[in-house]
């Protein structure tokens, strides 16, 4: 267990799905050779099959405290990579630009097309990246003990000196967040920026979004916002917590509109999408996420001032971002042992 | 410390550079002796259970003063190997970016594991990568990325020493021949030859391997 843990908070009812973040990662990361498929950052529709396709029905995580067996996701999975007939539509007279193969399978395959309640379209956009997590499985399946977990600030990373790519990792994983670069034989995965937060500057796909939806500072820091939606307002969950890795990004789950035409009710009595949807992916403790939320949703209507949809605003980045410097964690330490 | 349960190989006294060709006439007249396969248990409980495709691995040895040439040949009904582009970890104005064709292949291998140190009386280091004191050198070859040099004391100790070795492969006819010129092996040293099977997820423990044996 590490001394500090930084993490992530996204609010899902401020995501475009735009993939500026996908963008932001893809360009700084993993532009080189034999990443081409990999978006340590992507943004998926749900519901919807996920990248890598069925990514949660996969297996990995833990069961009783012991490994779950799991399959290691296929190229045609993660999508097809492919290029454009450029050429041909710029300087040949071609009328489209075309994909150069035919495309089965790509990385936003079902984009925006979600699923159907009472005759009605519903689907969310969900950011994922590693989770960081404080019990990670990648970390406990690795026989050659390449994955860390950093004291300093709990980030996870894979020591590609010592990784062998034997892939167990990408098994273990329930949320399928590892990837095989088969050029270097190296097994990679986001590394949460650490670079940028060595710097005290913050996560690209944070910076880049234009949604300001990515909160990241330290869960053990009392000043942050990760803590105060995480812990003190208890409006943020991890994803399949039942998986046991105790992942350390969180998502504040969608506030889930009403249907039209029953405004007024609540979101648990009348759902725009069903509510088990919400308790498969967050589990049962999303219901009272969402009271909660609806709770200062009603605070606000009524004219008074909810601290917490405040905070989910995220006006500036000194709201959403605290990144202390080195001494100001050893502070941090002494107040929590305190 | 493991006995010695068998002993036997064949061996030559000449030798020519050809012999790093597993084709070479060369080896026509070396003797060849068959040495059982044997699967390794489940490592972990993930694991998928694996049965006993391979069974066993021919070992023929040539001595001589350059080293010592082994050739191994085993048969594989699977071609598991990858012609991979090489990549470049520097971004280049011009350079397109190479792509990773697969992610769950794994490639056709074998190994002949020493004794790190010239070996006393006619016990062997542990099977299991040796032990704490008694190290293994390990000469890896792998289908897709060639050849490493290991030293290990024990399981889940093995790391690359950023050496290699002279060693080419071919496969043909269902069969995988291997030949390696490795450093001279002192009269009665022990080697254990270990396969990993592609198509079979083989990697890390997960593997054919035969007990020790000493040429002579």
């Amino acid at each position: 267990m590490s001394q500090h843990q930084i993490s992530m908070v996204l609010d899902l009812n401020k995501c475009l799905g735009c993939q500026t973040c996908t963008m932001a990662c893809k360009k700084l990361w993993t532009d080189g050779d034999g990443m081409d498929y990999m978006y340590w950052n992507n943004v998926e529709t749900r519901p919807g099959q996920g990248y890598p396709r069925n990514w949660d029905k996969i297996g990995g995580g833990f069961e009783d405290g012991k490994l779950r067996p799991s399959d290691i996701p296929s190229k045609e999975d993660y999508g097809q990579t492919f290029e454009y007939n450029y050429a041909e539509r710029l300087f040949g007279g071609g009328l489209q630009a075309m994909p150069q193969e035919e495309a089965r399978n790509t990385p936003n395959w079902d984009e925006d097309v979600g699923a159907l309640m009472l005759g009605e379209n519903y689907y969310f956009y969900l950011p994922r990246l590693c989770n960081h997590c404080t019990n990670p499985a990648c970390l406990e399946a690795c026989p050659r003990k390449a994955i860390y977990k950093r004291e300093e600030d709990g980030i996870v990373l894979v020591d590609q000196e010592r990784c062998e790519g034997y892939r167990y990792c990408m098994r273990a994983c329930p949320y399928k967040k590892i990837y095989f670069n088969e050029l270097l034989g190296k097994a990679q995965k986001c590394i949460f920026c650490y670079p940028r937060i060595e710097k005290g500057e913050i996560n690209a796909c944070a910076k880049q979004c234009p949604g300001r939806l990515r909160f990241v500072g330290f869960l053990d820091d009392p000043t942050s916002a990760v803590h105060k939606l995480v812990h003190v307002y208890k409006v943020a969950l991890g994803l399949f917590p039942e998986k046991g890795t105790m992942p350390n990004v969180y998502y504040v789950p969608p506030f889930n509109p009403p249907r039209r035409g029953n405004y007024g009710k609540s979101v648990l009595d009348d759902p725009r999408m069903p509510v088990d949807y919400l308790k498969y992916l967050f589990g049962e403790e999303v219901v009272d996420v969402i009271r909660r939320l609806e709770a200062e949703l009603r605070r606000a209507q009524s004219g008074r001032t909810s601290d917490v949809l405040q905070l989910l605003i995220g006006r500036d980045e000194s709201v959403r971002y605290q990144i202390p410097k080195h001494e100001e964690l050893i502070q941090i330490q002494g107040a929590r042992k305190a | 410390m493991t006995r010695l349960a068998l002993i036997v190989a064949g061996c030559s006294a000449l030798y020519g550079q050809s012999a790093l060709d597993p084709s070479s006439a060369e080896w026509n007249a070396a003797a060849s002796v068959s040495l059982a396969l044997n699967r390794t248990p489940p490592l972990y409980p993930t694991d998928a259970p694996a049965g006993l495709e391979i069974g066993s691995v021919q070992l023929q040895l040539l001595r001589g003063p350059a080293g010592t040439f082994v050739r191994l040949e085993w048969a594989d009904k699977t071609h598991d190997a990858t012609a991979l582009p090489k990549a470049e970890r520097s971004w280049q104005a011009e350079h397109l970016v190479a792509q990773s064709g697969a992610t769950d292949r794994f490639s056709d291998a074998c190994a002949v594991m020493i004794p790190a140190q010239p070996p006393g009386g006619d016990l062997s280091p542990s099977l299991q990568m040796g032990d704490p004191a008694h190290p293994v050198r390990i000469f890896f070859w792998d289908s897709t990325r060639g050849v490493a040099v290991m030293e290990a004391s024990g399981r889940e100790t093995t790391k690359r020493i950023g050496q290699s070795f002279p060693a080419r492969a071919q496969y043909a006819g269902g069969k995988w021949a291997v030949a390696m010129q490795l450093p001279a092996l002192p009269e009665g040293t022990p080697l254990a030859v270990a396969v990993w099977n592609g198509s079979q997820q083989d990697r890390d423990g997960r593997k054919y391997f035969t007990i020790w044996y000493r040429p002579r």
